[in-house]
């Protein structure tokens, strides 16, 4: 399979292209629309969430960005990506392709988007004066382990949603109840021990925390949180591609 | 893909059934599921029924039958668009197939931009589409609508850009379906020319058509299929002959 995917590496390209331009074409900012509306976001819960937190975060703005851009990163992932072979149906039918190739474009393009909207976290983190330290050296590590786990979930949903279009809604609510659940606008420390190892189950939850600490607290991350969130990953990853690769045969009869 | 193999075989289609599972309500949700999960009517429709076949190298191979009787199921077997039900399907080398023309065209993209997106689709690199940009476009005969959007076409325009695509990515096995009858005479004429220059040069071709005296003319083999079953192999002549005097 991945030899497969390696052959077909033009496709790739071209098809992460396509996301990143076909997406807003004819809308007047164009691309810009993916960093103007996660800052944004950020703006109203800036204002917000002050008024609702008594005792929130110094820099407040900048600790939020450092979770919201890799969230939207993960969000806009496993919601685009769940439809990806279904919003291609019409291809599908017609010639063949390692299928996979179309949720991997989805992750990649998000990707992109995501290196691009790091600058934003580098500009907050400097007009803040927070600025750097050399935990920022674990970026890449965090990135690559937020890629593999959206890459297992979303070879499993874009499979099934084939086949089950529900798939697609049940995701939805999970992603906006996730939401909650992952320290974004709050940090985890404001819980009780019992409650914040529940709520680190989340593999996002420690991903983003893992962010936090290494560019807002400027700490090492906690590397048994990463260590499961590896874990988890790449079991997710091989299910993923299992389950994949057991139902893409069907997939241009069911479209 | 590329297992090399030491015969010279390019197709082999052994024993295969396809059934397609005729759904009338199809549940597609998850309430439909469960609510109706004993009452979906399915039928069974059995579109091929045991074919057993070797296509070898270089051998120009035409599809005849009429409609209904499995030519196209077989072809999108050969490009594992879909999977037999029963059986098994191997094929020898790199394996390019126009089943419908334009297959992941964008429509906001220029002609050249779909050049790349197409032939990526067959599993070109970037480079390698370099090298074939300029002849894909001479054989296009699109000039300068080369740089315009895909969606300002007219189906003829269409049309030839997807076959130039398809017919200049050094394919050894080029499988095509019912699809010449939308150009011109002259790009039709050309069409065959180019695919008995294929021919001649050694690539499999594997085609369905209804025009039985273009493919008499391009094709050493013929396959009737009538029913999903091998009706009749042999010498395309001889076959087209039998064909048409049947169902002509």
């Amino acid at each position: 399979m991945i030899k497969e995917l390696y052959q077909y590496r033009q496709l790739l390209k071209s098809n992460v292209r396509k996301e990143i331009r076909g997406k807003y074409k004819g809308s007047f900012l164009g691309v810009l629309w993916s960093f103007v509306n996660p800052l944004l976001m950020t703006l109203v819960y800036a204002i917000v969430f002050p008024f609702l937190l008594r005792n929130s975060q110094e820099h407040y703005t900048t600790f939020i960005i450092i979770g919201i851009l890799p969230w939207n990163w993960f969000t806009t992932s496993i919601s685009q990506g769940t439809n990806s072979i279904l919003v291609n149906g019409g291809i599908i039918k017609k010639v063949y392709f390692p299928r996979a190739i179309l949720p991997i474009s989805i992750i990649v393009s998000g990707l992109v988007n995501f290196l691009i909207s790091c600058l934003i976290i580098f500009i907050f983190l400097i007009c803040s004066g927070i600025g750097f330290s050399f935990n920022i050296l674990y970026l890449p590590i965090i990135i690559l382990l937020q890629f593999i786990l959206q890459l297992g979930i979303i070879l499993i949903t874009s499979s099934i949603d084939v086949y089950v279009r529900d798939a697609e809604y049940i995701i939805n609510f999970f992603i906006s109840l996730l939401f909650y659940a992952t320290p974004i606008l709050y940090s985890l420390d404001m819980f009780p021990q019992k409650l914040r190892f529940i709520l680190q189950l989340n593999p996002v939850a420690s991903l983003v925390t893992s962010y936090k600490n290494i560019l807002y607290y400027q700490i090492a991350p906690n590397f048994m949180q990463l260590g499961y969130v590896l874990v988890l990953s790449l079991f997710l990853l091989w299910i993923g591609m299992k389950i994949f690769n057991k139902l893409e045969k069907g997939f241009a009869e069911e479209l | 893909m590329k297992k090399r193999n030491e015969t010279n075989k390019a197709i082999v289609v052994k024993d295969v059934y396809k059934r397609f599972k005729l759904v009338y309500d199809k549940p597609f949700t998850l309430k439909e599921r469960l609510i109706f999960w004993k009452n979906t009517k399915v039928g069974y429709h059995e579109v091929l029924k045991g074919i057993n076949l070797t296509i070898n190298k270089g051998e120009t191979v035409a599809l005849v039958g009429v409609n209904g009787s499995g030519k196209s199921t077989l072809l999108k077997l050969m490009t594992k668009i879909i999977y037999p039900t029963t059986g098994e399907i191997k094929t020898y080398g790199k394996l390019t197939s126009l089943l419908e023309l334009g297959a992941g065209f964008h429509q906001d993209f220029t002609g050249r931009e779909n050049i790349y997106f197409n032939a990526s689709i067959f599993g070109l690199t970037a480079a390698e589409i370099d090298k074939r940009v300029q002849d894909i476009i001479d054989f296009s005969e699109l000039g300068d609508f080369i740089e315009a959007p895909v969606r300002t076409y007219s189906s003829g325009m269409y049309m030839r850009l997807a076959f130039s695509v398809a017919i200049n990515v050094d394919a050894e096995i080029l499988l095509i379906d019912e699809i010449l009858a939308v150009g011109d005479k002259h790009f039709q004429d050309k069409c065959y020319a180019k695919l008995e220059e294929l021919r001649n040069s050694g690539k499999t071709i594997v085609i369905v058509s209804h025009n039985t005296g273009a493919i008499e003319k391009l094709c050493d083999r013929a396959i009737w299929l009538y029913d999903g079953e091998i009706r009749e192999d042999g010498p395309s002549k001889k076959v087209i002959k039998k064909y048409l005097e049947v169902c002509g």
